[in-house]
């Protein structure tokens, strides 16, 4: 909202306060000044009104004109070089002679222009810093005294703060409103406007009286209250300079003299006004009603609105004339031929005017105020406010009653307060009679003290455009605002000791990346919204319905992200576009999964490991590989207590999606909270989304609720000290048989032939081999076994025998061969 | 026997020199001084010396024996040196890059929001998560925002289609709305809900906004919020909380002051400006860097927490600004980009 400093000055005095000390007090007070704009013309020395005598072309320059100017009997008559077109001789204008200092620090000095001498310069208004115009002098139409200090003929300067007034505060959406914190602020006192109560004689013109007879409202819940005014015989034409300025001030433009009182009025009091031409009227009636479906207006902004059954209008016996609270009709609009109006005011239920201004995309000055809340109690004061300037500026007079429609709305409210009870929400003390002085300072009332069991209780009177306040702790933010929260005394963080933990979310989180960043990965964050392509790469159709936004705000921001993977390449594909190389990369971040038909919110953590495209090496490594992968996708789970080696299993059907076929494995499951993927990303997939090469990647989800809940400190088994006893065993199995079964078997049966006389400490393979020597279609797997007893050293004779022993189980057991 | 001890000097000497491995070592030990060597042959003559010329022999082979072994052993420190030189191989340039990737980065992002919580779980505070995907109950209701409050607005916020169905975000009523949470302070509602008070924490995450992506907003952000309930919680406590995170993070001269705001879910509510020496890219006195407040009585009212007997504070702030005014990034965007260029700025 902007707000005039002249304009202020009608209500409370800041004569000698700085522009900044204002704006210093009116932050502080809660509101953010986010600009100070100066308008007016600054003050200007040896700069004075001056009459353009003769005007010649100057001998050297086709464009400019040599003239002789009267700056009044002080000055005399002056030379001046000017390239100005507008003027004419007799003209008075603005002149700035040697030694004034024009906005921008533009010294004139008496100097030679192509040849010929100036004693100074006739000036624009831009040059003169009043306003944008450059297209000629400064013409003084009303031509003042020669010889005048130009400051006594311009406008004053004014400073106009642009504030953002916080949506409890509507009381100060306004002059008034605003003036009242700045008084209490400084605490000096705040002059209301005087409004003179009309005392105009009923005029005894019967046909006057036929301009409005009823006032009906039929939609009382969402307009408690309605008065109207009929004043008749008003000249419309413009406003006094006085009300022009205030309002170009702060930026609106004038239009005519009871336009410009309305909007005067709404600026000061923060009420909404409206008035509109009675002759425009069908009949002398005005009905305040819901639109009937199909009806429509053609608003003041020149637009067609179709009206909805929610609507409130404004209407007369044929037509909706107003669309209430929010803008005027074109069909009863004030313009030069109006002579009666119809002066509103009216209090409308806030909730109904927001509906309808967001249902017409229609917000005006008027539905702002409405929307955010009016005094009700300040409506009849407005109103004479404005009948009492509309009578000054336009003539007329007030005809009939008052028609006033709707209740008094009731207030009455009280507040009870023990200055303890601030001091101790404070955390600091601030004396009573001063905390008495800040709630009076903004009429705040404190209207009887009474002695309670636990100390004086205040009881504060709110007024009726305080209608945000309705608690003792309300009341702690206006005595806080008041003494100023620059002066809440420093103190230490008390922190008494809590035992919790981070959670264990965060905490795998944290434990993940670290992980990560030290096997070389950078850590992106990618946005969590992607488009559709991405999402249809990465799950089936019926899924990515399922992520999909109801009101996506740009299209490749639509769905919810099922994997991190796609941002991951989005982040390569940057990379490598960029000429940038990067291998690896990883992210932790949500993810949304479907299982049985309802998303999940996942925890996830990803990374991808790409070939260098392109950067070449003095030494090459191995690039990465589908065990790399693996190896990190192990890692990863088990940070999170999951042991990923016991579930692997290939990637098939809708999982290859994302993965490529017979070089990725997939571990876990959703049901039992969490899931893990590595390995090869499809390779058609990757290369569609922009990225080249051969790209390895591994992404952990977990299910938030199954992530390590209690953290219980691990119990230690001891371990064997005596020597092991170790074998090599090779079994020809089928190609298609994956290696952990067979070791799981070859553990089986180690376990069942030794019993509880020793242990197998390890089964792992370390040779796979196909070709020569084996039948199509097998291949063998080579095992190292590890045997040791906790209490002995082992003999190769018990070895041997349960070497033997297991060989046999396993061979009955799966018929697997065994390669000698 | 003097000229044979003299000969066998010179041709040990001789041999020894050219032997490069510990083969031809061992054998060449065993030629001289091995039990069936020549020197070990020459001392068993000793007993055909006339007894007279024995102690001057005797030293004469002693001599000799210890010139011989000299030469045996530094034919070993030359072959052990020639082994070691042939397993670490020629000598490096040790001024070549390493040609594997790194280090690894972590983004800035994660580093502020690390910053933060160390800051904060020094004096109490433990980091609470959330989910991202919320209800209206958690996200506006609890948190004492109107039904009419544009916050809510589809303009303004993500929402979930009707259908949507989130297995583990729970829903307080049927006909709530699933939507992308505006703020983080939805963690504080689950957290009060959970249990009794005191509660003490740091809720860091993304946020979500239908807000145009440029140079300063993002439709996705994170941001870090505090709360703190216990009895008698002040106004003045909230200030100290400020002054320590800022000072703590930027340095002792670094200041903070408040300026009264409103939030619907605090009473009395504050802005919070900062001003520190140092920042990169900052031509004000002062930044404001977050908002802040007393929890306000309805929210408590809210999730069963007795307003009379508790009280609270709660602050919060975009992780992007901070880092940004940390930083010097003036482009929110780059946060989300993953250039190289950029994340290995923060390593």
């Amino acid at each position: 909202m902007k707000i005039s400093r002249n304009w202020l000055q009608s209500y409370v005095n800041l004569e000698g306060r700085s522009n900044d000390e204002i704006s210093r007090a009116i932050t502080f007070l809660g509101f953010e000044v986010e600009s100070i704009h100066l308008t007016g013309a600054p003050k200007l020395d040896a700069v004075f009104v001056g009459e353009v005598l003769t005007r010649n072309r100057h001998p050297n320059a086709d464009k400019l004109s040599v003239c002789t100017v009267d700056v009044g009997p002080v000055h005399g008559v002056k030379t001046i070089v000017c390239g100005a077109q507008n003027y004419r001789v007799g003209d008075r204008v603005p002149v700035a002679l040697a030694g004034a200092v024009l906005p921008g620090n533009f010294t004139i000095k008496q100097s030679k222009i192509r040849g010929e001498m100036s004693d100074g310069m006739m000036c624009s208004g831009k040059e003169l810093g009043i306003g944008e115009d450059h297209s000629g002098l400064l013409i003084l139409d009303h031509r003042p005294a020669l010889g005048l200090p130009i400051n006594e003929v311009l406008p004053p300067g004014d400073a106009v703060f642009d504030i953002e007034i916080t949506p409890n505060r509507p009381d100060c959406l306004s002059h008034l409103g605003i003036a009242r914190e700045l008084a209490a602020w400084f605490r000096v006192p705040l002059n209301y406007p005087e409004v003179m109560i009309e005392r105009t004689a009923p005029s005894r013109d019967a046909d006057r009286h036929d301009l409005l007879r009823h006032v009906r409202v039929e939609a009382p819940d969402d307009c408690p209250l309605y008065l109207a005014r009929v004043i008749a015989g008003v000249k419309i034409g413009p406003s006094p300079a006085w009300l022009q300025e205030r309002l170009s001030s702060v930026g609106l433009r004038p239009i005519n003299n009871v336009v410009d009182v309305g909007n005067f009025v709404m600026l000061e009091y923060g009420q909404p006004l409206h008035a509109f031409d009675a002759r425009k009227l069908s009949g002398p009636e005005i009905v305040v009603r819901r639109a009937v479906e199909g009806e429509s207006i053609v608003t003041l902004d020149g637009k067609t609105r179709a009206l909805s059954s929610q609507t409130l209008v404004i209407a007369d016996a044929v037509k909706p004339v107003v669309v209430a609270g929010v803008m005027g009709g074109e069909n009863s609009g004030v313009d030069a031929s109006t002579t009666d109006l119809v002066l509103e005011a009216a209090y409308f239920r806030r909730q109904s005017i927001r509906a309808t201004s967001k249902r017409m995309a229609l917000s005006s000055d008027s539905s702002y105020r409405y929307e955010r809340g009016v005094d009700p109690h300040a409506l009849p004061e407005a109103a004479r406010r404005a009948v009492n300037l509309i009578l000054q500026t336009a003539g007329g007079q007030l005809v009939g009653p008052q028609f006033s429609v709707g209740g008094d709305v009731p207030w009455q409210r009280e507040i009870l307060l023990s200055p303890d009870f601030v001091n101790e929400r404070l955390g600091f003390a601030v004396p009573a009679a001063d905390m008495k002085a800040a709630l009076e300072s903004l009429e705040l009332t404190v209207a009887r003290e009474e002695e309670g069991a636990s100390g004086v209780v205040w009881t504060v009177e709110i007024p009726s455009w305080r209608d945000d306040l309705d608690r003792p702790i309300d009341l702690v933010e206006e005595i806080l605002r008041l003494h100023g929260t620059e002066r809440i005394p420093a103190s230490p963080v008390i922190a008494p000791g809590l035992p919790e933990n981070d959670d264990p979310v965060v905490d795998y989180n944290r434990r993940a990346l670290a992980y990560l960043v030290g096997h070389d990965f950078h850590e992106c964050v990618n946005y969590t919204l992607r488009s559709a392509r991405e999402a249809a790469v990465t799950v089936d159709s019926s899924t990515v319905e399922k992520l999909a936004l109801s009101n996506p705000f740009v299209e490749d921001q639509s769905h919810l992200r099922a994997s991190l993977i796609g941002g991951l390449l989005e982040s390569l594909r940057l990379n490598q576009s960029r000429g940038l190389s990067v291998t690896r990369l990883a992210e932790s971040g949500r993810v949304f999964l479907e299982r049985e038909g309802r998303l999940l919110e996942c925890v996830a953590v990803a990374f991808l490991m790409a070939e260098s495209v392109s950067e070449r090496s003095w030494l090459n490594r191995e690039p990465a590989d589908f065990f790399g992968a693996k190896h990190h996708a192990h890692s990863l789970a088990a940070l999170a207590g999951l042991d990923l080696a016991r579930f692997t299993r290939p990637v098939v059907g809708g999982e290859c999606r994302q993965w490529q076929e017979g070089h990725a494995g997939v571990a876990g499951d959703l049901g039992q909270g969490w899931r893990a993927s590595f390995g090869l990303l499809s390779v058609a997939a990757v290369k569609s989304l922009g990225v080249s090469g051969r790209v390895y990647a591994g992404e952990v989800i977990l299910l938030p609720e199954k992530v390590g809940a209690e953290r219980t400190h691990r119990r230690y088994k001891p371990f064997g000290l005596f020597p092991a006893a170790l074998r090599d065993l090779a079994v020809v199995v089928d190609e298609s048989l994956p290696s952990e079964e067979a070791r799981r078997a070859l553990v089986k049966a180690a376990r069942a032939v030794i019993g509880p006389a020793f242990a197998i400490e390890r089964v792992a393979v370390f040779d796979v081999y196909r070709g020569e020597g084996l039948p199509p279609g097998k291949k063998s797997l080579a095992f190292s076994l590890v045997f040791r007893a906790e209490d002995r050293t082992l003999t190769d004779e018990e070895v041997n025998r349960v070497f033997q022993a297991l060989q046999e189980s396993l061979i009955a057991a799966t018929g697997y061969g065994i390669r000698k | 026997m003097e000229q044979q001890l003299s000969a066998l000097q010179q041709k040990a000497q001789a041999e020894l020199a050219v032997i490069r491995t510990r083969p031809e070592l061992e054998a060449a030990k065993a030629r001289f001084v091995g039990p069936n060597g020549e020197l070990t042959a020459l001392m068993k003559q000793m007993g055909t010396v006339p007894k007279e010329l024995r102690p001057a022999m005797g030293k004469q082979i002693n001599e000799t024996k210890v010139r011989v072994q000299a030469e045996i052993d530094a034919a070993l420190a030359r072959v052990a040196e020639a082994e070691v030189a042939a397993q670490v191989g020629p000598a490096i340039d040790v001024t070549l890059p390493a040609p594997d990737p790194g280090p690894g980065t972590f983004h800035p992002l994660t580093q502020v929001r690390e910053e933060m919580c160390r800051i904060l779980r020094k004096v109490g505070f433990a980091v609470a998560d959330g989910p991202e995907v919320e209800t209206e109950y958690y996200c506006f209701d609890a948190l004492n925002t109107p039904a009419d409050h544009p916050a809510r607005d589809a303009q303004d916020t993500f929402y979930l289609p009707p259908e949507a169905d989130l297995a583990n975000v729970s829903k307080r009523s049927a006909g709530e709305r699933y939507l992308l949470r505006t703020h983080t302070s939805s963690v504080q509602i689950r957290t009060m809900l959970k249990g009794p008070p005191p509660i003490r924490i740091v809720s860091p995450g993304r946020v979500y906004r239908r807000d145009t992506t440029d140079a300063t907003h993002s439709a996705n952000f994170h941001q870090l919020e505090c709360l703190y309930v216990d009895r008698n919680v002040t106004v003045r406590d909230l200030k100290a909380l400020l002054d320590y995170i800022f000072t703590s993070l930027l340095g002792k001269d670094t200041k903070t002051r408040f300026r009264p705001h409103y939030f619907g879910y605090t009473e009395p509510s504050f802005e919070v400006d900062l001003s520190a020496r140092h920042l990169p890219k900052v031509n004000k006195e002062w930044i404001e860097i977050g908002g802040c407040g007393m929890v306000d009585p309805v929210v408590f009212d809210g999730v069963g927490y007795d307003s009379k007997i508790w009280t609270g504070y709660a602050f919060g702030m975009g992780l992007e600004r901070l880092a940004m005014l940390l930083y010097g990034i003036d482009d929110i965007r780059y946060f989300y980009q993953n250039d190289l260029r950029f994340l290995r700025q923060f390593a």
